[in-house]
């Protein structure tokens, strides 16, 4: 892609520099070491177990079903909650994890079997697959990295893991393998700026997804389900 | 040990009973008190109105006045911390900058000064009622006196003490604002009272002038059945209502 | 003057708050659950004042090298094929942004909730323009289709209607045929705005955090619109103000922690939605086009000066939601589409105290904002300032209360001066004393006993008293030994 434009910025920057009393900074400034750093207590001491129990006692107070499985049942496990949301109509990210987890035979046998039809997000046909993705019934996606603490899933968007999967169809769910679990937003976020450090670019879409949409904008009345999916399931898999 | 009293503009004139109440409770744990006769206002109005210049007339009369005390206690916590104000009031006069900081240091509320510096928890006082308590704001929040009222109460024996609802909230007090700005505070004031009234009470008590005086008058004008006293009367007392 | 919302005068717009009983109810019902919440995540966390200290620190640190940061910003989103267009005024980003509908024949716009294009009133000059502008929040959403309505709440802006009024909005202009339920009113704004989101050629957002290093910002949401707004249509456009940016990702994780928790009592809100340049090649959701539009409008000229601080602000609320003033006039009687104290303080810094001079007073001072500022700023020492520059530097006092206030100067300023005016108090008012109490003072007494009883000034004052105690005390000491 090429370069974009900047507009209008010398006169903008050195005006701040102006009024903050100095000469502009283009070059140098190094973030000091943070005299507080509590983020990283929060659950510091916990096994791999006890974020699980962290991760399902947080989703009850965010509206989500979590279903603890292994790799072996997980094609069955996930068939229930699909059909618990009433679903005839998936769409599932391109993500080689189905491939490794043995989803892709169930899928294309639930077609028969159950009159599901698991639709996977195609890169040669776009519009097509939002199309699909906004008229499904339920969306699944892996989870790359899982916080404990909030009960979130980090998605990171790519070629195969449209960003419309977790976001258009009526309900959502997360595969969340065991091994994705972390404290809490601190250690994802410290993954990413290494990688910013070592020069890698930034997925273009980083969702951290709490459960299914809500609002409380109506004399504070907490209505689960608005724009994004009503309802979330999380299924965390043994994977070690 | 010396204590020189800072007795605050509406205890000099209005709430006179409170500040009898403070001497002797202070002289009770052994104090020697003293009241440093050119003391005048905090200068807490003008200061809170923008007049910071017309502040400072004040502010280095009450500098000059307790110069030489040991320790300097008010049973108001807005007004002692009005005393905290002193430093950033003098930004740029490093000499009178120097001086508020030491009378900063050594002013306590009266509660404060009973649990910091005494160290007693219990006045050994009487007194029979139902009562609830306001937390004036200065002195919770700026001052960060918090705890020690509350703990002093609780071994009043006789004295049954209720939680008012929201406690922490303001009652509309905020000394030019009451008059500024008078219906918005109507209604913080009647809310206050009302929160007062639910917890069915007998006596409202308060450790700060401006906020009984608020409170006292609303309750007044709706002839309401309720009693307002400052903390160190109960605290001074030994048994009668 | 975009900012404004309301009728011109203060008092107008207070009486008018004060009267709306239901708002009022709504306020009172709002504040104490967000209160709750907030203080429940607080304590949760254990230790909320080191977060609140890391987090004033991280603040202090990116305005102090606010140049540097945006300019690092600046620099990724470019190199990612982005658009920055660095607005001096709220006309500069008007001008761009419409620039940009234009040159994209764009017609239908979606919009994410953003203070700052409030602030800039951006959804006139698109409509002048003869866009469709969509805003897609359901509060914003609601106040828009009842004939844009200000805000009232910078998290919640629709806080001041109840359910039955939404009600009627959506059957008056949309033909909403169901009942008041939440649920229901909630689920016929997600079929209708589905259809606005895939319809429209620009979205719109604003922006809660950008991330320096990697040209990122991130939007906090609930709802998903924002996640919507820059998913589906084809060219994106980002306003942020100029302060909302942080270093790196690892500053994003305090910031958004602290803003949640002190917004909504939310561990993470539903979305937390970071967005880098536009989408990858080959990839199919996203925008093609993507532009930030950085806006100064008057926030340069707080740098750097005593204010400093109100740019650190996060816009949670939680000032708004602890406000005891707020509480009983409501958002729109700040006159600003910033309300609270944080309005209180930001207000006259970007619109100047010509128009917003009473906005400093309406306040007790009694701290409840700063202490639960999840960034520690100072607000009600602010508002002080506040007062200040309007008594000292502006003149603006009125006369009588310059008068009083000399007055009041001269006589606290001498022992003897005061000692002479307290003996004469209890004689000044003793006309006005009936059954020992006042009940109609005189003059500047007036507003206070409208209200309330004034108390009579008693004629044996403290310090008399204590005179004539000590006498008798030294004789009883002598006694004693």
């Amino acid at each position: 892609m090429p370069k974009g434009e900047i507009k209008n910025r010398d006169k903008f920057l050195n005006n701040i520099a102006t009024n903050l009393g100095r000469e502009r900074r283009t070059l140098g400034v190094a973030r000091p070491r943070w005299k507080n750093q509590v983020q990283w207590n929060v659950l510091s001491n916990h096994t791999e177990d006890q974020l699980v129990d962290v991760l399902e006692k947080q989703c009850k107070s965010i509206h989500t079903d979590l279903v603890r499985t292994d790799q072996e049942n997980l094609a069955q496990t996930l068939l229930g909650v699909i059909q618990g949301y009433g679903g005839k109509s998936v769409m599932t990210w391109d993500d080689p994890r189905f491939t490794t987890y043995h989803l892709i035979n169930p899928f294309e046998s639930w077609k028969e079997s159950q009159n599901i039809a698991v639709h996977q997000w195609d890169v040669e046909n776009g519009e097509e697959s939002i199309r699909i993705a906004e008229q499904a019934d339920v969306g699944i996606t892996f989870s790359d990295i899982t916080l404990a603490e909030s009960g979130t899933v980090v998605l990171f968007s790519d070629k195969g893991k449209g960003r419309s999967v977790s976001l258009l169809p009526a309900t959502y769910i997360a595969i969340v393998p065991k091994s994705t679990l972390v404290p809490r937003m601190s250690q994802a976020t410290r993954e990413i700026h290494q990688r910013v450090e070592a020069g890698e670019r930034v997925a273009s879409c980083v969702n951290f997804i709490t459960g299914p949409s809500n609002s409380a904008d109506i004399e504070m009345n907490l209505v689960v389900g608005v724009h994004g999916p009503i309802k979330a399931t999380y299924i965390v898999v043994e994977d070690r | 040990m010396k204590v020189s009293l800072f007795i605050t503009c509406l205890g000099d004139v209005f709430y006179v009973n409170a500040g009898k109440a403070t001497v002797e409770l202070l002289e009770r744990f052994g104090c020697e008190v003293d009241f440093p006769e050119t003391q005048t206002c905090c200068g807490q109005p003008a200061y809170n109105s923008g007049y910071h210049k017309k502040t400072k007339a004040a502010a280095k009369n009450m500098i000059h006045t307790f110069a030489h005390s040991e320790y300097v206690v008010s049973p108001s916590g807005s007004c002692a911390y009005m005393f905290h104000e002193y430093e950033s009031l003098f930004e740029g006069e490093p000499v009178w900058q120097e001086k508020a900081k030491k009378l900063k240091e050594k002013t306590y509320e009266l509660t404060q000064f009973l649990t910091e510096v005494l160290k007693v928890d219990n006045t050994g006082s009487e007194f029979h009622a139902k009562a609830t308590y306001h937390t004036s704001c200065h002195m919770t929040r700026l001052l960060g006196v918090k705890e020690a009222p509350l703990k002093l109460l609780s071994n009043v024996k006789g004295l049954e003490m209720v939680e008012l609802p929201n406690r922490e909230s303001c009652c509309g007090f905020g000394g030019t604002f009451s008059v500024k700005m008078p219906t918005i505070s109507e209604q913080m004031v009647d809310e206050k009272v009302e929160h007062i009234e639910e917890t069915e009470t007998e006596v409202l008590i308060g450790a700060d002038g401006g906020c009984l005086m608020n409170i006292g008058g609303r309750i007044n004008r709706k002839n309401k059945p309720i009693k307002v006293m400052h903390i160190a009367e109960i605290l001074n007392s030994r048994g009668e209502v | 003057m975009p900012m404004h919302i309301g009728e011109k005068e203060f008092t107008k717009r207070v009486d008018k708050g004060l009267e709306d009983d239901f708002m009022r109810g709504a306020v009172r019902s709002a504040q104490g659950r967000l209160q709750t919440n907030r203080a429940n995540a607080a304590d949760e966390l254990g230790d909320w004042e080191e977060w609140r200290s890391l987090g004033q620190e991280i603040r202090q640190h990116t305005m102090e090298n606010l140049d540097f940061y945006l300019q690092q910003l600046s620099d990724k989103i470019a190199e990612l094929g982005g658009h920055v267009y660095f607005a001096e005024t709220a006309d500069d980003a008007n001008n761009y942004v419409s620039e940009v509908i234009a040159n994209k024949n764009a017609k239908k716009i979606a919009k994410s909730k953003s203070m700052v294009t409030e602030e800039i009133a951006l959804n006139d000059i698109l409509e002048e323009n003869g866009c469709e502008v969509v805003e897609t929040d359901l509060g914003e959403y609601i106040l828009q289709i009842d004939d844009h309505d200000p805000p009232s709440h910078i998290v919640a802006p629709a806080l001041h209607k109840n359910k039955e009024q939404i009600r009627d909005v959506f059957k008056e202009k949309l033909g909403y045929t169901k009942t008041e339920k939440p649920e229901e009113l909630t689920l016929f704004a997600r079929e209708k705005l589905r259809k606005e989101f895939l319809e429209a050629d620009v979205g719109i957002t604003g922006c809660n955090f950008a991330i320096a290093e990697s040209g990122s910002f991130a939007l906090v949401t609930n709802e998903g619109n924002a996640r919507m707004v820059s998913t589906l249509p084809k060219t994106q456009i980002t306003v942020m103000g100029m302060e909302r940016i942080v270093p790196t990702w690892e500053e994003l994780d305090v910031l958004v922690s602290l803003l949640t928790r002190a917004a909504v009592g939310q561990k993470l809100t539903s979305y937390v939605t970071a967005l880098t340049g536009p989408k990858i090649e080959g990839e199919v959701d996203g925008p093609e086009e993507f532009h930030l539009v950085i806006v100064d409008n008057g926030r340069s000229k707080i740098l750097g000066t005593e204010f400093q601080e109100a740019l650190h602000c996060i816009r949670c609320a939680a000032c708004i939601n602890v406000c005891p003033v707020y509480r009983h006039v409501g958002g729109h009687a700040y006159g600003s589409i910033y309300p609270g104290p944080i309005g209180a303080v930001l207000t006259p810094l970007l619109g100047g105290y010509d128009d917003y001079k009473e906005l400093p007073y309406a306040s007790t001072l009694c701290g409840a904002c700063t202490e639960v500022c999840p960034v520690k700023i100072p607000l009600h020492e602010q508002l002080v300032k506040h007062r200040r520059n309007i008594v000292e530097e502006e003149e603006k006092s009125d006369l009588a209360e310059r008068l009083a206030m000399q007055g009041f100067s001269i006589v606290a300023g001498s022992g003897n001066l005061y000692k002479l005016a307290t003996r004469m108090a209890p004689l000044l008012v003793t006309p006005f004393v009936k059954d020992g109490s006042i009940s109609k003072g005189p003059g500047p007494v007036k507003p206070w006993t409208d209200i309330r009883e004034f108390p009579v000034p008693q004629k044996q004052r403290f310090r008399d008293w204590f005179k004539n105690r000590e006498k008798g005390g030294s004789e009883r000491a002598k006694r004693g030994n």
